[in-house]
């Protein structure tokens, strides 16, 4: 038995309970459906980052599947970036040809055209153009038919939307709130060396989600690329509203292999390794324990976003369908400035891979498996405590009338 | 800086040459190789890169970053292969896959046709 005294979250935070978790909302296409009309059709979503659409009349198209649609984050000629449904106003083909599922261009003017017939938008989302105006009839007001705008707004250059088509949502630093205080303040902007890949996995997106929201997998599925270098427990977990936080710690144990070594000495770009926190925010890592490595933090309902000294990193996760799941994951670090820097950053970055395929390699296996009915609940222990978060705040979500 | 201390020294070239096959420009080239390599070819190129890897790491230094010349890029691109199958050596046994790891060929790395 467990010695209640280890339960450290449990009597930190008695209200999430400590009973078994339902799997049904990883199995079933009718919990799907209401998450998508209560969580993700209703709040803020994280689609891009500002260094991505840097320029006056820089766009990008994002797609989001779970809504049918794909969102125009354009840039105006005051800055300020806006959404819009990509969507013309005529016979709604797409504005914007997309490739994929991100897609990226610019315009001098800030505008952007339908390929279909030439109709202009500005990036306010304004009809300012339209071929043979004077052939549509007198019902037809060019001032009326503006792009489809969704909510958008900036925190710390991350672009967020809601897609919410009520006129007035929560604010995006109110549906924060003291999480962005928590995560606030961090360069981000600074360290903009990106990598970034993503995959179609066949699972839901809780089940992408939880795998990579606890460290009690790490000497099992890491065993391999992070031998000996995490603790399993967490440190310093905090919740705030729907979002939650915890730290991630080494174990000191672990001697870097000889590529590790020479690599870690010339440039920052791995976890593996003590590097200070000259780059922290006060609250996280708040007694600057020697151990840290990351905070992993889980921004509701479908980011995480990971910190650490001279490292930043994301997990995102797409709903497709109940068992179908878009996850991208975008490693950052500062740009080498010379070209052995650059060699090391190539060391890092393809161990971080490899640990993230080792990640993604549970997924679609626990979704046959859950899907196969055999498991009503899961157990989840102390350490497992976001996940338990998670699903709680789900649930009060999905029963907010 | 002195033209006479920048060029690509012998060995260097030489490991170019017998190393060549490893002179690839992108990232999925270098995953694509190694996942296709025996277990004995990855040890080899490893054992034999590694001596020469603190050698080309000084070269490659003598260049601000990504003006390499011509003459020097394959041996950078050779290093770059190298940083690609270390862990397979020194954490997997030499295993060219990462084990018990997602399908590689699904993970689509949006950084992975740049060379360099």
């Amino acid at each position: 038995m467990n010695a209640p005294a280890e339960l450290k979250w449990a009597a930190k935070y008695p209200e999430l309970g400590t009973g078994p978790i339902p799997v049904d909302p990883c199995v079933s296409p009718e919990i799907y459906e209401k998450e998508i009309e209560k969580v993700f059709m209703k709040t803020w979503l994280k689609v891009a980052r500002v260094e991505e659409i840097p320029n006056n009349g820089d766009y990008k198209v994002k797609k989001l599947a779970f809504a049918k649609t794909s969102i125009i984050l354009i840039r105006g000629k005051d800055g300020q970036i806006r959404g819009f449904h990509n969507t013309c106003s005529h016979r709604g083909n797409k504005v914007i040809v997309e490739q994929g599922e991100e897609t990226f261009g610019k315009n001098k003017a800030a505008v952007v055209t339908c390929r279909f017939h030439g109709w202009v938008y500005n990036a306010q989302g304004e009809l300012v153009q339209v071929p043979e105006e004077n052939k549509f009839h007198p019902c037809f007001e060019r001032e009326k038919n503006s792009l489809t705008s969704v909510h958008t707004d900036v925190w710390e250059g991350f672009v967020f939307v809601n897609l919410d088509r009520t006129a007035e949502v929560t604010p995006l630093r109110e549906f924060l709130g003291s999480y962005a205080d928590h995560m606030g303040g961090f360069p981000y902007s600074e360290i903009s060396h990106c990598f970034s890949y993503h995959t179609e996995l066949k699972c839901n997106w809780k089940v992408a989600h939880d795998a990579f929201a606890e460290a009690y997998h790490v000497s099992t599925i890491h065993a391999g690329s992070f031998p000996n270098v995490f603790s399993s427990g967490l440190s310093d977990v905090q919740l705030f509203g729907p979002h939650r936080t915890t730290a991630i710690c080494l174990s000191l144990d672990a001697e870097p292999t000889p590529v590790a070594k020479i690599a870690n000495s010339l440039v920052t770009g791995s976890l593996v390794s003590q590097r200070g926190a000259s780059m922290l925010p006060p609250s996280v890592n708040p007694s600057r324990r020697d151990d840290f490595s990351f905070e992993l933090s889980v921004m509701f309902p479908n980011l995480l976003l990971h910190i650490s000294e001279g490292i930043w990193f994301t997990h995102q996760f797409w709903p497709i369908a109940h068992d179908r799941t878009l996850w991208e994951g975008k490693y950052y670090v500062s740009k080498p400035k010379t070209n052995s820097q650059r060699w090391a950053l190539e060391h890092a970055q393809c161990l971080q891979r490899n640990a993230w395929l080792e990640d993604t390699a549970t997924m679609e296996d626990t979704q046959i498996a859950l899907e196969s009915g055999a498991k009503s609940v899961m157990h989840l222990q102390d350490d497992e405590v976001l996940i338990r978060h998670g699903y709680k705040v789900l649930e009060s979500y999905l029963n907010d009338e | 800086m002195s033209t006479t201390t920048t060029s690509l020294p012998a060995h260097l070239a030489a490991f170019a040459s017998q190393a060549a096959e490893w002179a690839l420009g992108t990232q999925n080239e270098r995953q694509h190789k190694r996942l296709h390599s025996s277990r004995e070819a990855l040890k080899s190129f490893y054992t034999a890169a590694m001596p020469v890897l603190p050698d080309i790491l000084a070269y490659v230094d003598q260049f601000p970053l990504g003006q390499i010349p011509p003459e020097g890029q394959p041996v950078f691109h050779i290093a770059l292969s190298l940083a690609e199958v270390a862990p397979h050596i020194e954490l997997y046994r030499g295993d060219p896959k990462v084990p018990f790891s997602f399908e590689e060929s699904r993970f689509v790395a949006d950084h992975g046709a740049v060379v360099g």
